[in-house]
């Protein structure tokens, strides 16, 4: 059912109502760290979208959205690798691709630009998919499950489906950076003052707490490059949201949440310790809407999230 | 006329051991750019308050500070778009650097990593070997512009995490000069410029796009990933653990579609440094003490030779 599109019909902002959205059916790209060391992220994600009643039809032959690491050998293998995502999704009749990572989002989005603002990039990527009958239209946009949750679902159809009010407890966004800038590919919301996640927070009854760390790297993407960078990155956001009252930390990125999760052991010689509990987003909409607490992988975190359910009397 | 008051950081390294703050108010349009609210500050209410300023007009780079929290020019920030509901605008000095006086800081850093880069044109020539300036097709000068237009502010060096936990790291404005010089057809130190900046760290940009805000549209992360395709095109310093990474997640995601985790930390670490092996692996002692090691081998996506053919259409490198 693919059509090829007009460019002034296509629409690379997130704003647009797709297909999918109304017939609660979406392309799903869970991404590399999501099928690895991050299982939990996938089957809380999968509960989430059973309980919030949309269906999620994962892409199975997808490749890596390129993590940001293969554009720095070619300028062209991120663009043409997604187009050949975007292009199983049409194939599907799906035309919005919902990721789970702020990594791949940005990066998937940053491809779909290129690809949708030049006939040229298109055209040189249809050569190449063209080798395997492949071919993308340019119908597909990208986007975050968060932002699926506020634009499709709805704050107020949220906060109705709560059935476990986090009883105030105080949750720090931590943002990542690719979900928010560089604003020119996501521009979903503000990269300086978001607040997404503050009003999904409030909507499933815990407190936003306010940090200057809230939209700054967690280090993840090098770790590897130099020993200590990470942990330092990490000491310094979890100090901050700490100082101002957190109790756990909310991410919608599965490398925020391995780094912040993993390194903050590392980085307490140097910042003190914080040891904040880092959810998946959604572990803890899903924890909210009443999904049982034992089938969302808390006790898979390296910082047990579960101490600071228990101390607001969430679970016993 | 509006009043806008400001809220000051006030230090003076040759005096203070703390900072305080002064609030000083000034009878200024809203539409007053805060650098001249704080020239009216000073010349009417306080000549002692310190800070940088030359144009007036986003050319100078002298005036960056940060402002109700957000690095940028103050001679580029109207008070309207800043101040709270009582007309209040907080200035502070730029983070990342030592403050020296007031919102005038030590800039020895940022100035020392730019000296790094000979930041001159070494021609192969000399120039009295030409009757009149090297002519360059303007085709080749094109990629140079944006670059060209940085002023120097440091508002990304300011910007940056990576510089502000680990202050060997050359920053985003010296590796965007770097480029300038690097992709410069009148230059003949190419592979000694990429030799200097991958020395400077080039490849611990966490593409974070924190200096994605450049006052001056530089984007200097994107001319840090120019530089990186320069090291990997021209192999330098190739042992290094960036392009390892870079070049073992090509490998991985060739083989399998998929950034194998295992196989990127061994391959970028080393297979057989020990020691480098036994640093990384406290995190994975935790994550497999939570059964959630990334598996070692894994099976390849469906359809796996498409990625091959993209790989190899496109001559993605991946050794
Ligand atoms: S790149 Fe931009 S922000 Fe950085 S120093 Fe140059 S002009 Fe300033
Ligand atoms: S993208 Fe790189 S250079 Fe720019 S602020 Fe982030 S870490 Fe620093
Ligand atoms: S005074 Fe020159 S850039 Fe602001």
């Amino acid at each position: 059912m693919t059509t090829t599109l007009l460019p002034e019909e296509r629409a690379i902002d997130s704003h647009r109502k797709s297909h999918s959205a109304q017939t609660r059916r979406y392309g799903f790209f869970p991404g590399c760290v999501a099928k690895e060391s991050c299982k939990e992220l996938f089957n809380s994600t999968m509960l989430l979208a059973e309980k919030i009643g949309i269906e999620l039809i994962e892409l199975t032959a997808a490749s890596c959205c390129g993590a940001s690491v293969v554009n720095d050998t070619n300028r062209d293998v991120a663009r043409v690798l997604n187009a050949r995502t975007y292009a199983q999704a049409e194939a599907l009749g799906l035309d919005d691709v919902i990721t789970i990572c702020s990594t791949c989002t940005g990066h998937m989005r940053a491809a779909n630009k290129e690809l949708l603002e030049s006939e040229e990039r298109l055209a040189h990527a249809n050569g190449i998919l063209g080798k395997f009958g492949a071919k993308y239209n340019g119908s597909v946009m990208v986007r975050h499950l968060l932002w699926l949750l506020i634009d499709d679902i709805g704050l107020d159809n949220l906060k109705k489906m709560v059935v476990r009010p986090l009883n105030g407890l105080k949750v720090a966004p931590f943002y990542g950076c690719h979900i928010i800038r560089p604003e020119s590919v996501n521009g979903w919301e503000s990269a300086r003052q978001p607040h997404s996640l503050e009003d999904l927070i409030t909507a499933i009854g815990g407190e936003p707490v306010d940090y200057a760390g809230k939209t700054r790297c967690c280090g993840f993407h090098i770790q590897l490059e130099k020993d200590g960078i990470a942990p330092a990155m990490v000491g310094q956001n979890m100090r901050m949201a700490k100082d101002n009252g957190a109790e756990a930390v909310i991410t919608p990125c599965p490398l925020c949440h391995l780094a912040l999760d993993g390194y903050q052991a590392d980085s307490a010689a140097r910042w003190g310790r914080t040891d904040l509990p880092t959810f998946h987003l959604p572990q803890l909409v899903a924890f909210a809407l009443g999904v049982p607490a034992d089938t969302l992988g808390l006790n898979k975190h390296i910082i047990d999230p579960r101490g600071a359910l228990v101390a607001r009397e969430l679970i016993s | 006329m509006a009043q806008i008051t400001l809220d000051i950081f006030r230090f003076d390294e040759a005096t203070d051991t703390v900072p305080h703050r002064d609030k000083v108010a000034v009878n200024v349009p809203p539409t007053t750019t805060v650098l001249d609210a704080l020239e009216a500050a000073k010349a009417e209410v306080d000549g002692s308050i310190s800070f940088r300023r030359s144009c007036r007009s986003a050319i100078c780079g002298s005036c960056s500070m940060n402002i109700n929290g957000v690095t940028g020019l103050a001679c580029k920030t109207p008070c309207n778009t800043v101040m709270d509901e009582n007309g209040v605008v907080s200035v502070d000095p730029m983070p990342n650097f030592q403050p020296m006086k007031d919102l005038v800081v030590h800039m020895d850093p940022f100035w020392d990593k730019y000296t790094r880069l000979k930041p001159y044109l070494q021609p192969k020539d000399k120039d009295s070997d030409h009757e009149r300036e090297r002519r360059v097709d303007p085709e080749d000068m094109k990629k140079l512009v944006q670059v060209a237009n940085c002023v120097m502010c440091a508002t990304c060096y300011a910007l940056c995490p990576v510089v502000s936990v680990d202050p060997s790291f050359a920053g985003p404005a010296a590796i965007a000069y770097a480029y300038r010089f690097i992709e410069d057809v009148r230059d003949d130190q190419r592979g000694e410029r990429i030799a200097q900046i991958s020395d400077d760290y080039l490849w611990l940009c966490a593409h974070c796009y924190a200096c994605s805000y450049c006052p001056k549209h530089v984007d200097p992360h994107d001319r840090i990933v120019d530089v990186k395709r320069a090291a990997i095109k021209d192999r330098v310093m190739m042992n290094e653990r960036g392009p390892r990474h870079a070049l073992v997640v090509n490998k991985t995601i060739r083989q399998t579609g998929m950034l194998q985790e295992t196989e990127v930390i061994q391959g970028t670490v080393g297979r057989f440094n020990i020691t480098g092996l036994i640093k990384v692996a406290p995190l994975g002692l935790r994550l497999a003490s939570r059964g959630k090691l990334p598996p070692i081998f894994m099976k390849p996506i469906p359809k796996v030779d498409e990625i091959g053919i993209i790989f190899d259409a496109l001559e993605v490198p991946v050794s």
